[in-house]
């Protein structure tokens, strides 16, 4: 890895980018729907990094899940609040103190991330994806029963937000 | 292939702005947005771990973490909008500022 700067590192630093742009137009976009536009972005460029480092099965589920079901859901939120018909403050009156504790988280996190030695792979060379055939090997033994019950979980989950957002009949 | 350091940084401050966001905004959805945007930034250091250790360690099991992740997300979005919505019905608004039921 060492020496120069390889293409690979050049792609994962314009990704980075064009992610953490996308990212602070979530946060700071005047206007709710750009917001959820730019969270598309920013998934996109946390998909791309995936890539990068060379997991398609993460790259592709991330893309199934979070760049088409969660974005739809939102905008499906966006829609039913009537978010956009009525202007008002997007940010609350505690908005200078988030910004300095989110600030102070930043410099805690990268303090502990240049304060430790890492271990690093020597060379390119040594680098070896992973095949999707371990992480099915991974998960469908050594972690079948989280596996199970994050199924479970989710049938759950979703009949109780069918149960929230629908309408009271009895009423 | 980037240096790890390098990934971390970028998710130290993908998981900042996530914060940030979830500490200014108003909106209920928008909270959200953010609170995905910091579930992104710990699944991609799940696989960076993962991807980095696999060499000297033999292990992957930051990749499985990533996949429950992304999953348990899709679950707590589906109920967090169910109960923005079922607030907004209830008291036509979807700012968190202003849903104060449960203020003692």
């Amino acid at each position: 890895m060492g020496d120069g700067v390889t293409a690979t590192q050049v792609v994962f630093w314009i990704l980075a980018v064009v992610m953490l742009v996308s990212a602070l137009g979530v946060v700071t976009a005047g206007n709710i729907v750009y917001a959820a536009l730019f969270f598309i972005a920013a998934l996109a460029g946390v998909a791309g990094i995936y890539l990068i480092l060379a997991v398609e099965f993460i790259a592709l589920v991330q893309l199934l899940i979070y760049g088409s079901a969660v974005v739809i859901l939102i905008l499906f939120a966006l829609m039913l609040t009537r978010a956009r018909e009525r202007p008002q403050a997007l940010f609350g009156r505690t908005r200078p103190l988030g910004i300095a504790a989110a600030a102070g988280l930043l410099a805690a996190l990268i303090g502990g991330i240049v304060a430790t030695q890492w271990v690093t792979p020597g060379s390119a060379a040594d680098f070896q994806p992973i095949a999707l055939q371990q992480i099915g090997d991974v998960i469908f033994t050594v972690w079948i029963v989280p596996f199970i019950i994050v199924g479970v979980l989710l049938s759950i989950a979703l009949d109780g937000a069918i149960m929230l957002a629908s309408p009271d009949e009895e009423e | 292939m980037p240096a790890l350091e390098h990934v971390l940084v970028v998710n130290a401050v993908l998981f900042a702005i996530g914060a940030m966001g979830v500490l200014t905004r108003r909106n209920a959805v928008l909270i959200l947005l953010s609170v995905e945007l910091m579930l992104n930034a710990v699944s991609l250091n799940m696989v960076a771990f993962a991807v980095y250790g696999h060499i000297d360690f033999g292990n992957i099991t930051g990749i499985v973490f990533a996949f429950f992740i992304i999953v348990i997300a899709a679950a707590e979005v589906a109920l967090a909008l169910g109960i923005v919505v079922r607030t907004f019905r209830n008291r036509a608004t979807a700012n968190v500022d202003e849903v104060n039921l449960l203020k003692w």
